[in-house]
């Protein structure tokens, strides 16, 4: 099978070549170790972080060379899954929490727990950053940054309309039916119902009170209030008419498109995209940030954490300085200022560049309130290729709620039995 | 198999006898030359086609789910194929890939046929026609895939601003938004990027028919209808029949395009077996199971060109 | 059956002319062969004739139709091809019919006229197989039986034999003729080979260059060529070419050569214009003979090529090579002087400057 990407990967993929162009000549003075580092970095601004930190981190330690490989998201497993059956491993592998379970149950992962113990800036990170890497007490990798969801908002329409951001669930769906309006051309919200929409679908079950995970180990999903979620949250499309008809196929890049040429008026994601919708629209007057708002339930904001894992076990030296670098401040404030991610590191989050900066405040709050994404062997594939189809076909009104979420347990029992 | 040999000029001295140059080349006069030749591909063929096949068998009877270690590797017999029958996506994913392996072909097979039959023709320009025409099955699926999502954006893509401005459409339309649409719209997409493929072949096979046929024809009354019908294309079943084998395999085996363009939704609506495969190895990480999808559709696709072959007749002159 | 003008018809390729003014009329039932060395022009005639290819200029005429603009398939004619042109996915049976089944002739019909032309040709066993299963006599026999099928005004037959190995060139020139006097359909006939426009044509028109050297019956081609090209194109071996000065002699006219004075007693062209000038006198090899005779030759013997029936011999006569054939009985030695007689009154005098028959 030849290499495949998805769509945001060659809207960026330009860009990310140019910039990864402009790192690959540093290999060439290798000194003594050479570590290869893969990642799934994949739009501009992301390269442009990820420069600045390899250049701080030439600067300090010119004894480790390292060379990046971008891995687009979708074929990440495929290929990490390949590496480690052919014995082709990367030294440094950068692991997102919902692929935890699974590349640590393939055997991918080395036990880095005595290394980050004896770290001294191991006590600059709260200890729920290492939950989501960590299985019957070994720790598997350190956070890189952290992907905290947080919403966008057209501050302009808001105001227009007289508007405040939403805090729940019926809040938003008020607002979203107020800023609809075809005649301009504008919609609510900007859904994502196409490829990586499943997250979504989850996190409004979860907040709807349908948990997955549940306090005594078990996995299951509460049926009546899946159900009730699933029907809220594709009324949007199916009801509502809130969001753009596109959404049964709408990805990171048309849900980002659409808000940045202002045809939705609201758009949940992380961060991470901050800069990118900086570039297009006045941060603080044309939009602005907010948290995610609270489910009737639940209240679910993902904190979700890019872990950098040491790979192959037979470079785990170099590779631990490399994987420890990104938890320094001027690292992760670097990192921050090109791309939007959040640190971490609890020290860097406290930096004056940070916390001076309004526009960081709901990050920053919901760092207190947020919590990971469920994790489990089987979740990922699960949610992809379960969920996500099965929330479409309610989307398309090819099913009803009530079939969508039977269609979810079913595949639910089968991923995990 | 010595006296089989020809040897021509006569050794001439004992190391005559040794030079291994000299005995490659009576080595090459024997009929043993065919399967010394034939080895190297032999053993490659075995090394990447052979092997992962029977591999990916075996595997098919196996529970092997790379995320669950503690399930083991045991041999569970027709368990994945039991499933199969049972698995609703499986039914769906079947009926979708026949459709679009079907109506694609189609379609590209038609499009070719009128664009080889108009290069033929030998106008002026039709070289630089044909390059042109040819483009776009030199573009790789990923960026032919990527160049029409953007094309068939609901937002940025200038085919709904052509059609609307056309009038043909009220307003911009998500064509991968809607199963109406979606399996439509992909499958012009594919006929779009692959017919330069039926093009090609027909091109060639057309170049093969002796124009005294033609002249026969028009002296015996036979209008381009049938000519096209009663002559062109029975010339040609030969090549067609190579080029629909060789494209039914293709698409029935990549889920590129679709994985780019749908991802096979929305809903299932444009799930084929290759997609479902590809996703039970890679995001499900059940191998075993995605072993055994791969398998039928080996056996599918061996069925299809057994009757298609017999159907058509090719073997008949 | 139909008569066949063809009024001065004209075609080039842009600057290129391949046809210049070309006319000939073929009466009813006649035989006209196209006859010419490769790039002539007569297969492009040909095809004009049956309305392939469009003429640049003049006019086709079939009976007393102008089919200029007139479809091939409404010309009523029917062609043989020198690649046969048989349908390789139909069977034999199919191919000899398809003009029927392409005029919608209702089936019982046609099998009716597919069986009168595959007995008349012989190929009723064959009817059921493939073009491709046929040896080439068998697939000449085939492409013949479509074109007599539909019973045509015209045949067109452009180079039917040359893909034919010697034996069966000739018997299925015999062939040909055979279905010509029994059908007697008009025919134009393309060769390249003066055998078979001799015997078949009777009309033969020998063409160079897009233009028509002579056009006549076969015996006249042959004894009274209008040029030294005709000449030379017709017979084998070809004509002798003996370059010489035209005087008065004692029994009228003689050439006097470089190796002695020939003698034309009885000679029937009237050529007393080129008196005293230089002539070229066009001596068959078949006019030479071993005998004696009121003109006569006298050579040193180059080389001897017997082959059974005749013996050919050449002769150098001064600086040129003549070659006489002679019986089989002569078996002169090389080196050897020999003297030939000559049949003077079937020489022909060419004016060297412009080629033609005095």
């Amino acid at each position: 099978m030849t290499s495949r990407f998805d769509r945001r990967s060659v809207l960026k993929m330009g860009g990310g070549l140019l910039a990864a162009s402009a790192l690959l000549p540093r290999a060439a003075f290798a000194q003594s170790t050479a570590i290869n580092y893969w990642h799934t970095f994949t739009s501009q601004s992301e390269f442009a972080g990820l420069d600045e930190v390899m250049k701080l981190f030439a600067a300090a330690h010119p004894e480790v060379a390292v060379t990046q490989e971008n891995i687009p998201n979708p074929e990440f497993m495929a290929k990490v899954t390949a590496a480690v059956v052919s014995g082709s491993r990367p030294d440094v592998t950068m692991v997102s929490s919902e692929r935890f379970a699974d590349l640590l149950a393939m055997g991918a992962l080395n036990d880095l727990t005595d290394k980050i113990a004896a770290w001294d800036r191991r006590s600059d990170f709260d200890d729920v950053r290492f939950a989501s890497i960590s299985k019957d007490g070994k720790v598997y990798g350190v956070p890189a940054f952290t992907f905290v969801d947080w919403m966008y908002y057209r501050k302009d329409w808001f105001d227009e309309a007289g508007l405040a951001p939403p805090t729940t669930y019926a809040e938003f769906r008020d607002a979203a039916i107020k800023l609809t309006d075809p005649a301009k051309g504008r919609f609510g919200f900007g859904m994502r119902g196409g490829a990586g929409g499943q997250a979504y679908v989850i996190n409004v079950m979860e907040g709807f009170g349908a948990k997955l995970m549940h306090e005594d180990g078990s996995i299951s999903l509460d049926r009546d209030k899946a159900i009730e979620a699933v029907d809220w949250w594709s009324g949007l499309l199916v009801k509502d008419g809130v969001v753009p008809p596109s959404a049964p196929n709408d990805g990171f890049r048309q849900i980002m498109e659409a808000f940045q040429t202002g045809q939705t008026a609201m758009l949940w994601h992380h961060t991470g995209s901050f800069q990118d919708n900086a570039k297009l629209l006045k941060a603080g007057v044309e939009f602005a940030t907010a948290a995610i708002p609270a489910g009737p339930v639940n209240r679910v904001s993902r904190l979700g954490y890019a872990y950098n894992t040491a790979t192959k076990p037979e470079t785990i030296d170099a590779s631990w300085e490399w994987i420890k670098f990104w938890g320094e401040p001027d690292a992760a404030v670097a990192f921050l200022e090109k791309t939007g991610y959040f640190p971490a590191s609890t020290k860097a989050a406290q930096d004056e560049r940070i916390s001076g900066n309004p526009l960081y405040k709901p990050a920053a709050d919901t760092l207190g309130f947020g919590i990971p994404s469920p994790s489990f062997p089987g979740f990922a594939g699960w949610s992809e290729s379960v969920v996500l189809p099965a929330f479409q076909r309610v989307l398309i009104k090819e099913a009803t709620p009530e079939q969508a979420v039977d269609e979810m347990i079913d595949g639910l029992n089968q991923a995990i039995a | 198999m010595a006296e089989a040999r020809i040897t021509y000029p006569p050794p001439r001295t004992a190391w005559d006898r040794y030079n291994p140059i000299r005995l490659i080349g009576e080595v090459s006069e024997t009929r043993y030359w065919m399967y010394l030749l034939l080895l190297p591909s032999a053993l490659l063929i075995c090394a990447v086609v052979i092997y992962p096949t029977l591999y990916g068998m075996q595997m098919s009877f196996r529970e092997m789910r790379l995320n669950r270690p503690d399930l083991g590797t045991d041999w569970v017999g027709l368990k994945h194929y039991a499933r199969m029958l049972a698995d609703p996506i499986f039914w769906v994913s079947l009926r979708n890939t026949a459709v679009w392996v079907t109506s694609a072909i189609a379609l590209e097979f038609l499009i070719g046929l009128v664009a080889a039959l108009a290069l033929n023709r030998n106008l002026p320009g039709s070289k630089v026609l044909a390059v042109l025409i040819l483009l776009p099955y030199f573009l790789p699926n990923v960026v032919a895939g990527h160049m029409w999502a953007l094309m068939l954006d609901p937002r940025l893509g200038v085919i709904n601003d052509v059609l609307v401005h056309l009038g043909w459409l009220a307003g911009y339309k998500a064509w991968f938004a809607d199963p109406s649409t979606a399996m439509a719209a992909a499958i012009v997409v594919e006929a779009w990027h692959s017919f330069p493929f039926f093009t090609l072949l027909i091109l060639a096979g057309l170049k093969g028919i002796p124009i005294d046929l033609y002249k026969a024809a028009d002296i015996d009354g036979a209008g381009p209808f049938a000519q096209l019908r009663l002559i062109t294309l029975p010339m040609l079943r030969t090549v067609i029949a190579a080029a629909v084998i060789l494209r039914v395999i293709g698409l029935v085996n990549s889920p590129d395009l679709l994985l780019i363009l749908t991802s096979g939704g929305p809903g299932r609506s444009t799930q084929v077996l290759s997609l479902y495969a590809f996703q039970t190895a890679y995001k499900d990480f059940n191998f075993g199971y995605a072993g055994a999808l791969s398998v039928v559709m080996f056996i599918l696709l061996m069925g299809f060109a057994w009757a298609y072959v017999r159907l058509s007749k090719v073997n008949e002159d | 059956m139909a008569t066949l003008s063809i009024n001065s018809i004209r075609k080039s390729f842009g600057a290129v002319e391949v046809l210049n003014n070309i006319d000939i009329q073929l009466e009813d039932g006649g035989f006209l062969v196209l006859l010419g060395p490769s790039g002539c022009g007569k297969s492009t005639l040909l095809s004009i004739i049956a309305g392939l290819e469009t003429s640049s200029g003049g006019d086709i005429v079939i009976g007393d139709r102008n089919v200029n603009d007139v479809h091939p398939k409404d010309r009523n004619i029917a062609m043989v091809f020198q690649s046969y042109a048989l349908y390789p996915t139909m069977s034999v049976r199919r191919n000899i019919g398809f003009g029927l089944e392409m005029r919608k002739v209702d089936a019982r019909e046609r099998e009716a006229a597919v069986d009168r032309a595959a007995d008349l040709l012989q190929i009723g066993h064959l009817l059921d197989r493939k073009p491709g299963q046929l040896s080439g006599g068998q697939r000449q026999r085939v492409a013949m039986g479509r074109a007599i099928v539909r019973n045509p005004e015209l045949f067109l037959f452009d180079e039917p034999l040359s893909n034919l190995d010697a034996k069966l060139r000739v018997e299925m020139r015999t062939e040909i003729k055979r279905l010509h006097d029994r059908l007697g359909t008009t025919t134009v006939y393309v060769t390249h080979d003066q055998v078979e426009a001799l015997t078949l044509g009777t009309q033969v028109a020998v063409m160079k260059a897009g233009v028509i050297q002579q056009l006549a019956d076969p015996e006249t081609i042959y004894t009274k060529p209008a040029n030294m090209f005709v000449a030379g194109f017709i017979g084998s071996p070809t004509m002798n070419f003996l370059r010489g000065t035209l005087e008065a002699g004692a029994g009228g006219l003689q050439l006097r050569h470089a190796g002695g004075t020939l003698a034309m007693p009885g000679l029937e062209q009237d050529a007393s214009t080129h008196l005293g000038r230089e002539v070229v006198a066009g001596i068959r090899p078949e006019s030479l003979h071993g005998g004696e005779a009121a003109a006569a030759l006298t050579g040193i013997v180059d080389v001897v090529e017997p082959t059974g029936p005749d013996t050919m011999v050449v002769v150098k006569v001064g600086e040129q090579l003549l070659t006489a054939r002679l019986g089989p009985k002569h078996r002169p030695r090389p080196g050897e002087t020999l003297r030939l007689g000559v049949d003077a009154a079937s020489i022909n005098l060419f004016d060297p400057e412009t080629e033609n028959r005095i």
